[in-house]
């Protein structure tokens, strides 16, 4: 094992309302490394993402990110707003349904935390979110506002929105879903190039195709468990367990790769 | 001399009484506007504390005249020891008053709010008054202009309630003018022109938002 | 507080509720008809009713009053100060309501006079049978809503001495010597009175969504 593991997460147990849907989850993504979580709808996979930057709180377990636990302190007693604030800014979230700001442009999207949450000043924020935008292709959509945009383009500044904040691990949830299928490729693209630059990223997917692609770690999730966790090629080439390999082959590729 | 040359001649009646009216309207908007908004921020969180009692003051307020509550503070407060002019009644009436309107306004629209542009600001590290002030406010303002303009127009109106516990504003102005001189036709023409003046004046800035908010993809509230 | 001074605030509420009702019923047929000559849009006619329905939208109800008051006897009318109370709240509440109505009549679907003319009625009978309920059951949350700020409003007439729910509450502490306690009482009073009228918009907001599906 290398040195710190950009994420850990040990024995991780979450319910809503009296039914689990995770269950003494554990799971390690060293540094630059991108892992996709597979599994059914409801099987937890979006909540194992969402509990990573603590949208949702877990029941048992802990989470570090970088070798520092997320949610709780060093006392133990529960982080204070500010303290979750600053660990929040080193994961960068991407959700399926874009969450961008409609009141801000494209430009004033990406610098807003830069400029209000790390303090950057405006020149160094703008500067920093126009090589983001050149990246993700949307440099000369800098003006606009969101509503203008197609799916494929919100979801663009949303991955350079939250790239701007330098984060240590990216988290990406359900990307691809919300969109019509032919915006899905522009935006895996972006996802792809990411990988490629050594991101260290945690997506969500239901892009099977992709996830065998780029990653370089597949878990799949069945109702709260995690039932394999391997390469991609031994994944999608040689499922250990019957679970996978039926879902596998309801789950045949619908879009094509980059 | 006509009655209008008579009105002529007491032009600065009118116009400290404009500046009144002016200065009431304008302090009280401003503050009103805070309190609305700061409690709409401590209803900010998925258990505020605050939530029953607020709601207790909000319904409240929107039961009662505008007057009654001048008239609570301007002459029934005195006998539970607390002494004010007719001015800072007035003004602090307006206030609370109208806080609570703005308050409802502006929660009914956080309600329909969605939860997912404030997890990425959450996710982005936002604090909670950043967050508020940055991302929430300015689209419930570009959501609710419609309806904060028309509670602009309601406070400008309330203000002339005040001539009834002395205040002196525009309409105290007109009042007097028309008793003193026995016009009261041509002074009321004038006071009302300016009351219509500050509307129209209002309704403009409304729509100046509007057009902030439609290059916006807001549409009208 | 004595039962002398409870009987003079009853008194109190129910000129208030008297002279509010007879401006809301004027208010609302008024609103009414001012709506249906803005929809037909007669030259001249409809933009004085615009100005209409601007300056009374904008004019205080506590203006409207002095001006009406002080006014008439200028023109040789000796106003009896409820009538001038009524007048002012009656033309201040019929440029609201006309504009409910109105908004109303615009969202009305087109396609309904279509299917009415096509079985044989005349425009009268569709305008009476078909358009004029559906109007009212939409428009009825609307003008409930007004009526309440109305009653709201109804404290200027106490500007002219007209001894309403407010102005009753400056006449008992004038022999109590402490205005707190009918102030407070006055304020209970306004709040059952408008708290019914809530209630009632939200029986006819169930109503009128009950239409829209």
């Amino acid at each position: 094992m290398p040195e710190t593991a950009a994420v850990s997460i040990r024995n991780l147990s979450k319910s809503f309302d009296g039914t689990e849907v995770l269950r003494d989850v554990s799971l390690e993504v060293q540094p630059g490394e991108v892992v996709s979580i597979l599994g059914s709808s409801g099987s937890g996979k979006s909540t194992l993402l969402r509990c990573i930057n603590w949208l949702e709180q877990p029941d048992r377990g802990d989470i570090r990110i970088d070798g520092d636990r997320i949610g709780v302190s060093d006392t133990g007693k529960p982080m204070s707003r500010r303290e979750l604030a600053g660990m929040r800014a080193r994961l960068g979230m991407v959700f399926q349904g874009f969450n961008l700001w409609p009141h801000l442009s494209v430009l004033r999207n990406v610098t807003e935390a830069p400029i209000h949450v790390q303090g950057l000043s405006k020149a160094e924020a703008e500067e920093r979110a126009m090589a983001l935008l050149e990246k993700v292709g949307m440099a000369d959509k800098r003006e606009q506002y969101p509503y203008t945009l197609s799916g494929g383009q919100k979801q663009r500044v949303a991955i350079a929105r939250a790239l701007a904040m330098q984060p240590k691990v990216m988290l990406f949830d359900e990307p691809t879903s919300a969109l019509d299928p032919e915006l899905v490729g522009e935006v895996l693209g972006v996802i792809k190039d990411l990988s490629k630059e050594g991101y260290t990223m945690v997506l969500v997917t239901h892009e099977m195709e992709f996830a065998r692609a780029v990653s370089d770690q597949v878990v799949f999730l069945d109702k709260g468990i995690i039932i394999e966790k391997s390469h991609p090629s031994e994944f999608f080439e040689n499922p250990k367990t019957d679970r996978v390999r039926r879902f596998l082959e309801i789950e045949a590729p619908t879009v094509p790769t980059v | 001399m006509s009655n209008w040359d008579i009105l002529w001649s007491s032009y600065d009646v009118f116009l400290s009484g404009f500046y009144n009216t002016l200065k009431l309207f304008g302090l009280s908007a401003v503050l009103a506007f805070l309190m609305g908004s700061g409690m709409v921020f401590l209803l900010e969180g998925s258990r505020p504390r605050l939530k029953i009692p607020l709601r207790i003051f909000i319904d409240g307020m929107r039961m009662l005249p505008f007057l009654i509550l001048a008239y609570l503070l301007y002459y029934g407060l005195p006998s539970a020891g607390i002494r004010m002019s007719a001015w800072t009644a007035g003004i602090i009436a307006l206030v609370i008053y109208h806080g609570a309107y703005f308050a409802e306004i502006l929660r009914g629209c956080r309600a329909t709010f969605a939860q997912g542009q404030v997890e990425a600001a959450i996710a982005q590290g936002f604090s909670q008054p950043k967050m508020f002030l940055r991302i929430i406010l300015p689209q419930l303002i570009l959501k609710t202009r419609g309806l904060l303009g028309n509670q602009l127009i309601i406070l400008l109106k309330d203000t002339a309630f005040l001539v009834i516990i002395t205040v002196r504003e525009l309409t105290a102005a007109a009042s007097s003018l028309s008793s003193t001189y026995f016009i009261p036709m041509e002074a009321f023409i004038v006071v009302i022109g300016f009351y219509w003046l500050i509307s129209i004046g209002l309704e403009l800035f409304i729509k100046m938002i509007g057009r902030f908010g439609a290059k916006r993809g807001f549409e009208n509230a | 507080m004595d039962s002398g001074a409870w009987g003079l605030l009853i008194q109190g509420a129910w000129t208030t509720l008297w002279i509010s009702g007879i401006s809301i019923a004027i208010g609302v047929v008024m609103g009414l008809l001012i709506a249906l000559l803005r929809v037909a849009k007669i030259p001249v006619l409809h933009q004085l009713l615009g100005v209409y329905i601007s300056l009374a939208r904008a004019t205080p109800l506590v203006t409207l009053v002095l001006f009406i008051f002080l006014t008439a006897p200028t023109m040789g009318v000796n106003l009896n100060r409820n009538v001038a109370g009524i007048i002012a709240l009656t033309l201040n509440t019929t440029a609201f309501n006309a504009e409910i109505w109105r908004s109303a009549f615009n969202n009305f679907s087109k396609e309904q006079r279509e299917a009415a003319l096509a079985i044989g009625m005349t425009p009268w009978v569709y305008f009476r049978r078909i358009m004029l309920p559906q109007i009212t059951i939409t428009s009825l949350p609307g003008l409930v809503n007004e009526m309440s700020f109305l009653i709201k409003g109804s404290p200027a007439i106490a500007v002219i001495g007209v001894v309403d729910l407010t102005r009753v509450t400056n006449r008992i502490s004038a022999v109590t010597y402490d205005p707190l306690p009918p102030i407070l009482a006055a304020a209970a009073l306004y709040m059952l009175i408008i708290s019914l009228l809530v209630w009632l918009q939200r029986v006819a907001e169930r109503k009128a969504s009950r239409l829209a599906v």
